[in-house]
């Protein structure tokens, strides 16, 4: 079983790798998936949706019927830094205003990606994601 | 016995060593670092004549009296043959000379900027230059039914545009030194190629400080979208369908595709309902004419790849007017203004001229470096 698990494990982190699309446009275009660990009112897992309008950067984090909205983002081309800003509710419907920080690492790769941390007024932690 | 054991360990060698080379397409100054000039002498044991680069093996003797089996790259087959080379040029056995930058990796490889027999005769050295035409060969341009400029094949002699005047885009005016790649002689010039917004600035200075290593169009054979499709040494190949009011762009390297250009009145959307958000390589293209000029706006570009040598970006956003203009028979005249807010802060352009070569498009293809 843990044989098949692994298997199961090994596809799908291969068929993730060859869905990576080109991207040379704006660095940060595109999905990106990763984790903000220890992330006790959203979860560790967090899946970005970002796109560039030629003015802004907008998007949102986990898309869906819970999805937060991207409030601010920002992307420093000197070091490539990013700054996100999203507010997000926990279950009783109180306001989390999360803060993220990162690098963008392997800025030329189309599976490039970002790490740093990531901040609330409920927790904070470590935070990488890489581009899909 | 043992010259037999020495000859199959240096084809094993050379097959070791083709191997990643035979699809290795890349900018030269991507693999080559010029700071480091490096002088072979030896023996040739191979010479491997194929594209998208020959590559010339030489055994050289170091100091201690030990072999070492270099590589000698040089331009494609197509470039050696218009030269007048050929593949028995140099022969195994035969004692050459080499210099040129070493690879930027540390292995035995060199760019062969020059390559001469022991006589001091240059060989493989490329002379190719567009073909002249004196003034009692000098054609009208020809015109269709319509009386408009014929910008491809007008009989059945064949015929293509190649050698731009320029293999690099700069806004028109800023006049930057760098090499025909499109890499810049001092980076700190970077600003002044293009308004580029900050991102893209960063964006293209991260390329050329990486001698534009990352070309998806040598990594993987990515199209080259419209203006880089004018820059490409093999030249492209415009097939007028008069009846059809359309007219097909072909590439002369890369992976053969081509760009279709439509004169039929249509807007530039998408061709099926519902495709409009499906973004090409080559865009979607319209065209009219202005006079003798035949003027082209294309948008709807995906951002898959380097629209132009040297790295530029570009977005989804991008669109661009070309206006081309057959000058004389030999001569094509292409401008292109560039439009695209999501990377540059205001329209830019650009031109240069092309030449007419008579015949076919030479026989070249881009090979994947990762498949």
């Amino acid at each position: 079983m843990k044989r098949l698990i692994t298997m199961a494990i090994a596809v799908i982190a291969l068929g993730m790798l060859a869905t990576v699309g080109a991207q040379e446009g704006h660095p940060l275009k595109g999905s990106w998936l990763g984790e903000w660990k220890g992330n006790t009112v959203h979860g560790d897992n967090i899946l970005l949706i970002l796109d560039w309008d030629g003015k802004a950067i907008t998007g949102m984090i986990n898309p869906g019927t819970d999805n937060i909205p991207i409030k601010a983002a920002s992307l420093d081309p000197k070091g490539w830094v990013v700054k996100l800003e999203a507010d997000g509710k926990d279950k009783d419907g109180s306001t989390v205003s999360y803060v993220i920080e990162g690098k963008i690492e392997n800025l030329e790769l189309p599976n490039r990606s970002i790490s740093g941390t990531w901040s609330s007024n409920k927790g904070r932690g470590p935070f990488t994601a890489s581009r899909q | 016995m043992r010259a037999r054991s020495r000859r199959g360990w240096c084809f094993g060698l050379c097959a070791a060593l083709v191997a990643p080379l035979a699809a290795a397409h890349h900018a030269i100054v991507a693999k080559f670092d010029e700071a480091k000039q490096t002088d072979l002498r030896g023996i040739v044991t191979n010479v491997d004549w194929r594209n998208p680069h020959v590559h010339v093996f030489v055994n050289v003797t170091r100091p201690d009296g030990t072999l070492e089996n270099w590589a000698v790259e040089l331009e494609s087959t197509v470039l050696l043959d218009r030269s007048g080379w050929a593949h028995d040029t140099l022969k195994p056995g035969d004692s050459i000379r080499a210099n040129g930058p070493a690879a930027r990796d540390g292995s035995r490889q060199i760019w062969g900027a020059r390559v001469a027999l022991a006589n001091g005769r240059q060989v493989y050295n490329v002379t190719d230059k567009p073909p002249t035409v004196s003034r009692a060969q000098q054609k009208p341009v020809p015109r269709g039914a319509d009386g408009k400029p014929l910008l491809g094949v007008a009989d059945a002699s064949g015929g293509y545009w190649a050698y731009p005047t320029s293999t690099v885009l700069q806004q028109a005016g800023a006049n930057v030194r760098m090499n025909s790649d499109g890499v810049l002689a001092r980076l700190s010039d970077a600003p002044r190629v293009a308004p580029f917004q900050p991102w893209a600035l960063g964006l293209y200075e991260h390329r050329q400080e990486r001698h534009l290593a990352d070309d998806p169009g040598f990594l993987n054979c990515k199209n080259p979208g419209a203006v880089r499709q004018l820059q490409t040494p093999y030249g492209v190949q415009f097939v007028q369908d008069l009846a059809r009011k359309r007219m097909f762009v072909l590439i002369g390297g890369g992976n053969r595709n081509y760009r279709i250009v439509y004169m039929d009145g249509r807007k530039p959307t998408g061709q099926v309902q519902g495709d409009d958000d499906n973004p090409l390589y080559y865009g979607r293209a319209v065209a009219n004419w202005d006079g003798d000029t035949l003027v082209v706006e294309t948008t709807g570009f995906n951002e898959d790849f380097w629209f132009t040598n040297g790295g530029l970006p570009h977005t989804n956003q991008l669109s661009l007017v070309e206006r081309f203009t057959r000058t004389d028979y030999n001569t094509l005249r292409y401008e292109v203004t560039i439009d695209d807010p999501g990377a540059y802060t205001k329209p830019w352009s650009s031109g240069w001229e092309l030449k007419w070569v008579e015949g076919e498009l030479p026989v070249y293809f881009c090979q994947d470096n990762r498949s």
